[in-house]
């Protein structure tokens, strides 16, 4: 039923006679197949047509012009949830036409957020880098010059040869923002004997780990929202957070189905707004309701007996704090009712501005949901607060309560949904613990204290000698970015600075090195994150490297493949490692050696397929289709390890696992070789959850030993923006800076042209009755003074936040100087940044977005001028003392802008930053714990060193 | 077949998944949309709620852009979905003005017209549109609404739908479940200088790259049309600003000049009795000739694609009233030259045949573009039954005021100017009740109101006022009545024809300010 049109006469012999174009002649290109049968549509062409898929060229129909593709799968880069995305590559002129949704990834299910799309436009980025470069001139003074691949090799692995010979193994360092490569960089780091992993992890979820680890031991949480019946989110998962589209998907489709959802968040974000109860809280006081709705449970007799009983170590609590009681469940309940009386829903509106019946109402659909109750933070709250990890543990204790824990609907570890591959190579863990990553002030940190970096150079702590940023923009994206800036810039303490990223960044212009790597689909990897109550692992994979060899044209080296020379991680740390070795005498080489090929520098294929092999029901699946492990992933992208994984922690202890154990008859606690390895629930030897007490820890042991007795059990801890400290007569409030957008990533979206349309500024919203009585109108230029600067921007004047709130999205307001190459034009103002003695620092924007040529023609049809304001930037650190999370939030006062103040102006005195690091550092209870420990055996902690060096000595 | 979308509200979580997989798969540039999200907020804190909305081509079962395309390159399939063919389109932008959903755009690469077609090329290959596929909730459903067994078909017998303003007739085949209604009609929603997260005021698409005056504070009220607060748009796509801009008002001009000249002449000559003079009876065949030529000048000139201007005759699709209107002004170019061959070689049957011929063809000239007009069904305010009228009098005032002109210039009988004086000043009063008329008498949409508002009180009011109103019509009926020599005559005359030209500019530009969609 396609259209062929049928001409007039007239239109017939004028097209005879040549007066105009014959549009009648036959379409051009090879033949189509159909990938549905009988006239139907379906969402994805059939996989054993993605060798040789043709379809029709957009543009030009209705004219027929047909075209073959390769249909090669990978996994999106974009956030970390890793979906699946189909490449479409062009069999003629081998480039990538478009990415699509890949059906056989079980998280994603072929649906992606705009951001998958939108790869492509990374991909095409006019302004990328393309070739290794290298700085010439001073640091950050923008000049830039083309190298070879082998010229950066020898040149850093010489370095880091040296250093590793001088036993300065604490000067290299890793610094990653979007991590990836599951288990790749603890071999390698591992194979190099360094303690040099450093994360963004700090500025990003350490609060909402440390709730979820003080509590079970693994710090993430997994809903199954697929079978809840209340969902209560701290976060924004229907636009944004870890993992935006695959949670989306199953919170909706649990709605669909009857399911509530509650949402607590000051701002009404898109999830707030689709949500059947939006608690608009003031920041911070998240705790206080979470508490209160656990007395609701608790009073009302709502709670989950079975599970409280067994899985709780409420013996523990009721030995400890109230040594000679009975130790009943029963008295149990009734001191811990007593515990959390002075929670009442009244004290929760007090400090939240939520209404108590509303509290009281969500507390009752939760206790009613039961197990089928799921909850997620990841940032939000427990990133934004002082003491905000105490979000995720009084939303864990919910769970707790209600025996949602683990359960279908409700809300799991992440460790039972994500796999981790068994890599070829073991390294011993690392004899080193770097403290500039890891200092002994924050022994429970989740993890490396990643901002303070600039600070603990600055006080002298040691110097970097080999750093490596890896799709990280510390100077844009943290706090504090001007002492990056200083810290960057100064050459005595960081030695060399290479910057691996696939576009610039405000953080590669003070680079020796910018080092491009590929974007999704242009590199390997593997994935496997927390999606749903399965296991899964991804496959990303370089598309043009796979199209080339199924064309029969393998390449050695992705960057061969790739546009100009934009090479992946995986292949540049083998050649590194295998440089820093050659001659094997440092023990490291030993490592890149191929599992298949002895003797052999190891390939990258070598390595997946190795991985491939050991996934547990991978071989057999792909044995089905006659294909291996490896091409089986090579083929679809991603498998289902597991599906429909619950209560792992009631697992059995197999015999072996047993043998050799002993029983401790008081706590059920079942050890082996003097570690805990399971406990006795009902008879049953269970591996229970990774914690001392091997259940869940109300009471927190850990936190009396390591000086905090008073957050022993969960509790409230207000905030560093709690509203008793800001004068709204003056003009303060608490600036919720971290909510993002559905359409942008972090830092790495200005090259997306679809995605920088849609979202390009980033106005400080403001409640219409806060904004009455302050004297603002829409749109107005205000001043937002922060403790070590301010920032010049416009009012959105809404009814979208809570009064005394303010709120300005994170991602937008990026720059580039004059000196430095025209990048992320799409999204970057040119600014002038002056250094005006000491730390005084200003920035000015000289020119905001403006079209430009280039061979995308799009660049001229920019249509937006307004590129942001960087607010981040005028932020101080603000380390939480237990968690070591950067809370967020700022107390800032709002006025109208001064005289000659500009849009976008920034200001800042870092004399002034570094004293308020001071100030919270202050706030610490430093190592060494019991037995002179620097951090508790059983915490996580991520690259974990020899366990020697645990022990300050 | 008959395919069409559900959106389901009740999913739709306004991701823009939809928006970008839709610019990736049909390669859209920068600045336009064939589908996009609309973002609306509503009430008050803390009951204020955001509503998503997805907006695109409702592949209407009575499309009116493809009735008024003249060259079919708007076309809908027996499959039900309406298509559009780039190859064909000579970038008139009438279908932006017939469609009442602003679904429409003008490509900037190709200069076509361009929406969303279903992803029909993908259909073509048992394929999905790229936005239904991409979709995390599956909000967008898309498949056979005469198929039971349908997903789309089930969905749509089973859950309450509605669609953007059923009243126009085309009968949209996207449904909306859960639908919000300030988000489906534009005019509940306030005008705003920026959006949540983007400024998109500069104008792209037709306009791309030309400064458009950003609103100021005024443009800022937080009321819908009845003054209390209702809805606030925080995101959109931008504005496609006004596509027909001075050529079409001056096409209409010297179409008026062309046709009320020759339709006077022979008014005059043939039921009046009132002899011409020979070199009065040239000068208007040969202004009239010139105007016409004009006319077709300024329509070509307002093409997108100028060079395809032959199509609108080559590739005709004849039940366009482009279509119409170019035959029939062929028609009036060849009875003219016809009627000037005939004096020129003296054959008076001829002469006289060409001239009730022309006269006839200069009449339906002069008022087809009512026709025109009123197919431009996204413009409720031209679609005044009025509207006839006006045209037909704007003819007349024109080629009067013309003619007067040429009287002036080949020194005429005095009993000429005597003849056209009161029955220009008659004109002008006619002319001034119609508009008047128009403007405020009752409208049969608040979308006509608000473009008479735009008119009356808003920004074409000074261009109304004073060019039309008092300059164009009020002072060329005072010089009219009070100063009837000749020459001061002849001032009023080239008032009146400035008028015309005004009116028609404000006419024409008013409708294009309200929002579609």
């Amino acid at each position: 039923m396609s259209y062929t049109h049928k001409p007039t006469v007239i239109e017939t012999i004028a097209e005879k006679l040549h007066l105009i174009a014959d549009l009648h002649a036959e379409g051009s290109g090879p033949v189509t197949k159909s990938a549905a049968v009988d006239g139907t549509q379906v969402n994805c062409p059939p996989p054993d047509q993605w060798d040789n898929w043709v379809e029709y060229d957009s543009k030009s129909w209705p004219e027929r012009k047909s075209k073959a593709y390769m249909l090669i799968p990978t996994a999106c880069f974009n956030c970390e949830a890793g979906c699946g995305l189909l490449a479409y590559v062009d069999k003629e002129s081998m480039t990538m036409r478009k990415l699509v949704g890949n059906p056989y990834h079980p998280a994603s299910r072929g649906r992606n957020c705009a951001k998958g799309p939108a790869t492509l436009n990374q991909i095409e980025d006019t302004d990328r880098v393309l070739y290794p470069m290298k700085r010439s001139g001073k640091r950050g003074g923008g000049k830039w010059d083309r190298v070879s691949w082998d010229s950066v090799l020898d040149d850093i692995a010489g370095r880091m040869r040296k250093a590793i010979q001088e036993g300065r193994n604490n000067e290299i360092s890793y610094h990653v923002g979007r991590p990836g490569h599951e288990g790749f960089m603890e071999w390698v780091l591992r194979a190099w004997n360094v303690d040099g992993h450093n994360s963004h992890t700090n500025v990003c979820s350490s609060g909402a780990r440390f709730g979820y680890a003080i509590w079970e031991g693994l710090d993430r949480p997994s809903p199954d929202y697929t079978n809840a019946k209340f969902m209560l989110l701290v976060s924004a998962h229907l636009e944004s957070g870890h993992y935006f589209n695959p949670h989306a998907q199953r919170i909706v489709e649990a709605r669909m189905k009857g399911a509530k959802l509650a949402v607590l968040d000051p701002r009404l974000s898109n999830t707030a707004s689709m949500s059947d109860y939006w608690m608009p809280s003031f920041p911070g006081s998240e705790p206080a309701i979470l508490l209160a709705m656990a007395k609701v449970i608790l009073d009302e007799g709502l709670y989950n007996r079975d599970y409280l009983e067994n899985w709780v170590n409420w013996k523990e609590y009721l030995q400890q704090d109230y040594a000679g009681t009975p130790v009943t469940f029963e008295n149990f309940i009734e001191l811990l009712k007593k515990e959390y009386s002075s929670y009442t829903p009244e004290f929760a509106e007090k400090e939240s501005g939520v209404k108590a019946p509303m509290i009281v109402e969500v507390a009752r659909k939760i206790g009613e949901a039961g197990t089928q109750f799921a909850t997620h933070v990841w940032r939000s709250a427990s990133s934004g607060n002082l003491g905000g990890w105490a979000v995720s543990r009084t939303l864990h204790f919910l769970n707790v309560l209600t025996g949602s824990v683990g359960t279908p609907g409700g809300t799991s570890p992440s460790a039972w949904n994500k796999f981790h591959p068994d890599v070829h190579a073991k390294p011993k863990p690392q004899t080193f613990w770097n403290t500039l990553q890891l200092p002994d002030e924050y022994p429970l940190a989740h993890f490396e204290m990643s901002f303070l970096l600039p600070h603990f150079l600055k006080e002298g702590r040691g110097k970097l000698d080999v750093y490596f940023t890896r799709v990280f923009n510390p100077v844009w994206t943290y706090p504090d970015g001007f002492s990056w800036i200083e810290a960057l810039e100064d050459e005595s303490k960081i030695g060399l600075h290479a910057a691996l990223t696939p576009t610039w960044s405000e953080t590669a212009y003070f680079a020796d090195y910018v080092l491009p790597m590929g974007h999704s689909a242009e590199r390997h990897d593997i994935i496997s994150y927390e999606t749903h109550a399965g296991k899964w692992i991804a496959f990303r994979q370089p598309v043009l490297r796979v199209a080339h060899a199924k064309m029969g044209r393998p390449v050695e080296y992705t960057w061969q493949a790739n546009v100009g020379e934009v090479w992946e991680e995986d292949e540049f740390w083998i050649e590194l490692t295998w440089r820093i070795d050659p001659d094997g005498s440092l023990g490291i080489k030993q490592y890149c050696m191929s599992p298949y090929r002895p003797g052999e520098k190891i390939t990258i294929e070598e390595y997946y397929r190795y991985i491939f092999e050991r996934v547990p029901g991978l071989p057999e699946t792909a044995a089905k289709e006659g294909i291996s492990a490896l091409e089986y992933m090579q083929k679809y992208g991603a498998f289902e390890v597991e599906s429909n994984v619950y209560k792992v922690n009631e697992r059995t202890l197999s015999e072996a696992d047993l043998q050799g154990s002993t029983v401790q008859p008081e706590t059920g606690l079942i050890t082996k070789n003097g570690k805990s390895v399971g406990v006795q629930v009902n008879g049953g030897n269970r591996i229970g959850f990774p914690t001392p007490s091997r259940k869940q820890e109300l009471y927190s042991r850990t936190m009396v030993d390591w000086k905090w007795p008073e957050y022993r059990l969960p509790v409230y801890i207000k905030s560093h923006v709690h509203q008793e400290i800001m004068n709204r007569s003056k003009g303060e409030f608490a600036l919720v800076p971290t909510f993002r957008l559905p359409v942008l990533i972090h830092s790495r979206s200005g090259n997306a042209k679809w995605l920088a349309e849609i979202a390009h500024r980033n106005p400080v919203w403001i409640n219409a009755s806060d904004a009455k009585s302050l004297g603002f109108e829409d749109g107005d230029l205000i001043r937002v003074n922060t403790d070590i600067g301010f920032f010049i921007n416009r009012a959105w004047v809404t009814e979208g936040i809570r009064p005394g709130v303010v709120a300005c999205s994170h991602h937008i307001g990026r720059w580039r100087r004059e000196q430095d190459p025209a990048a992320n034009r799409w999204s970057t103002n040119r600014v002038e940044i002056k250094r005006e003695g000491g730390g005084k620092w200003k920035m000015r924007v000289d020119e905001g977005i403006e079209a430009y040529e280039s061979s995308d023609p799009d660049s001229s049809r920019i249509f937006w001028s307004d590129g942001g304001v960087h607010q981040n930037i005028t932020f101080p650190v603000h380390p939480d003392p237990i968690s070591g999370m950067h809370c967020w939030h700022q107390k800032v006062r709002i006025e109208k802008a001064h005289e000659g103040d500009r849009y976008g102006d920034v200001f800042v005195d870092t004399d002034r930053s570094h004293q308020i690091y001071k100030e919270w550092l202050a706030m610490t209870r430093p190592a060494p714990g019991p037995d002179a420990l620097r951090r508790p055996l059983w915490m996580n902690r991520p690259f974990r060193p020899d366990e020697k060096t645990y022990y300050l000595k | 077949m008959n395919y069409g979308f559900v959106i389901d509200a009740r999913k739709c979580i306004g991701c823009h998944a939809c928006t970008v997989a839709c610019k990736s798969e049909n390669q859209v540039p920068l600045g336009v949309n064939r589908t996009w999200v609309k973002y609306v907020e509503k009430g008050t804190f803390p009951d204020s709620r955001r509503y998503f909305t997805v907006l695109r081509c409702n592949h209407c079962a009575e499309p009116p852009c493809v009735d008024i395309c003249p060259v079919e390159a708007l076309h809908r399939r027996d499959d039900g979905i309406v298509d559009f063919d780039s190859r064909r389109c000579i970038g008139c932008k009438a279908c932006s003005q017939a469609c009442p959903y602003g679904a429409l755009y003008m490509d900037p690469e190709t200069h076509t017209s361009a929406k969303c077609n279903y992803c029909a090329h993908r259909k073509e290959v048992g394929l999905k549109p790229a936005c239904v596929a991409i979709c995390p909730q599956q909000a967008i459903v898309a498949g056979d609404l005469d198929d039971p067994t349908s997903a789309i078909a089930l969905l749509v017998a089973k859950e309450q739908t509605m669609v953007r303003k059923p009243e126009k007739g085309t009968s949209p085949k996207l449904y909306y479940i859960n639908g919000d209604g300030a988000s489906l009609d534009p005019l509940e929603v306030s005008e705003v200088n920026g959006y949540l997260w983007s400024e998109q005021s500069r104008g792209v698409g037709h306009f791309a790259g030309k400064h458009v005056v950003k609103p100021g504070k005024k443009m800022l009220p937080s009321s819908g049309i009845d003054g209390k607060p209702k809805a606030r748009k925080v995101y959109d796509i931008p504005s496609k600003g006004v596509v027909w801009g001075w050529e079409v008002p001056a096409y209409v001009g010297s179409k008026a000049v062309a046709s009320g000249l020759f339709l006077l002449m022979f008014v005059l000559q043939t039921l009046l009795m009132h002899p011409l003079s020979d070199s009065l009876q040239w000068a208007i065949w040969a202004t009239s000739l010139l105007f016409l030529a004009l006319t077709g000048g300024f329509l070509v000139k307002d093409l997108d694609r100028p060079e395809r201007f032959s199509s609108v005759m080559l590739r005709p699709q004849f039940s366009s009233w482009l279509v119409k209107g170019g035959l029939t002004i062929a028609g009036f170019g060849a009875f003219l030259a016809l009627w000037g061959v005939a004096k020129y070689l003296q054959l008076p049957l001829l002469e006289t045949i060409s001239l009730w011929c022309g006269s006839l063809f200069a009449l339906l000239t002069a008022t087809y573009t009512a026709f025109l007009f009123g197919s431009a069904k996204g413009r409720d305010f031209w679609q005044s039954p009025m509207l006839l009228l006006h045209m037909f009098l704007n003819s007349l005032l024109a080629g009067g005021s013309a003619m007067l002109v040429l009287g002036v210039l080949t020194a005429s009988d005095p009993d000429l100017f005597e003849t056209l004086r009161p029955a220009l000043a008659g004109g002008f009063i006619l002319h001034i009740l119609v508009m008047l008329s128009e403007l405020y008498g009752k409208h049969p949409s608040k979308y006509a109101e608000r473009a008479a508002e735009v008119i009356l009180h808003g920004s074409l009011k000074k261009q109304f006022w004073y060019g039309s109103f008092i300059a164009g019509n009020v002072l060329p009926l005072l010089l009219c009545i009070a100063l009837p020599s000749p020459l001061m005559l002849a001032v009023a005359a080239i008032f009146g024809l400035c008028g015309v030209f005004y009116t028609e500019k404000v006419w024409i530009h008013a409708p294009q300010t309200v929002p579609l969609s």
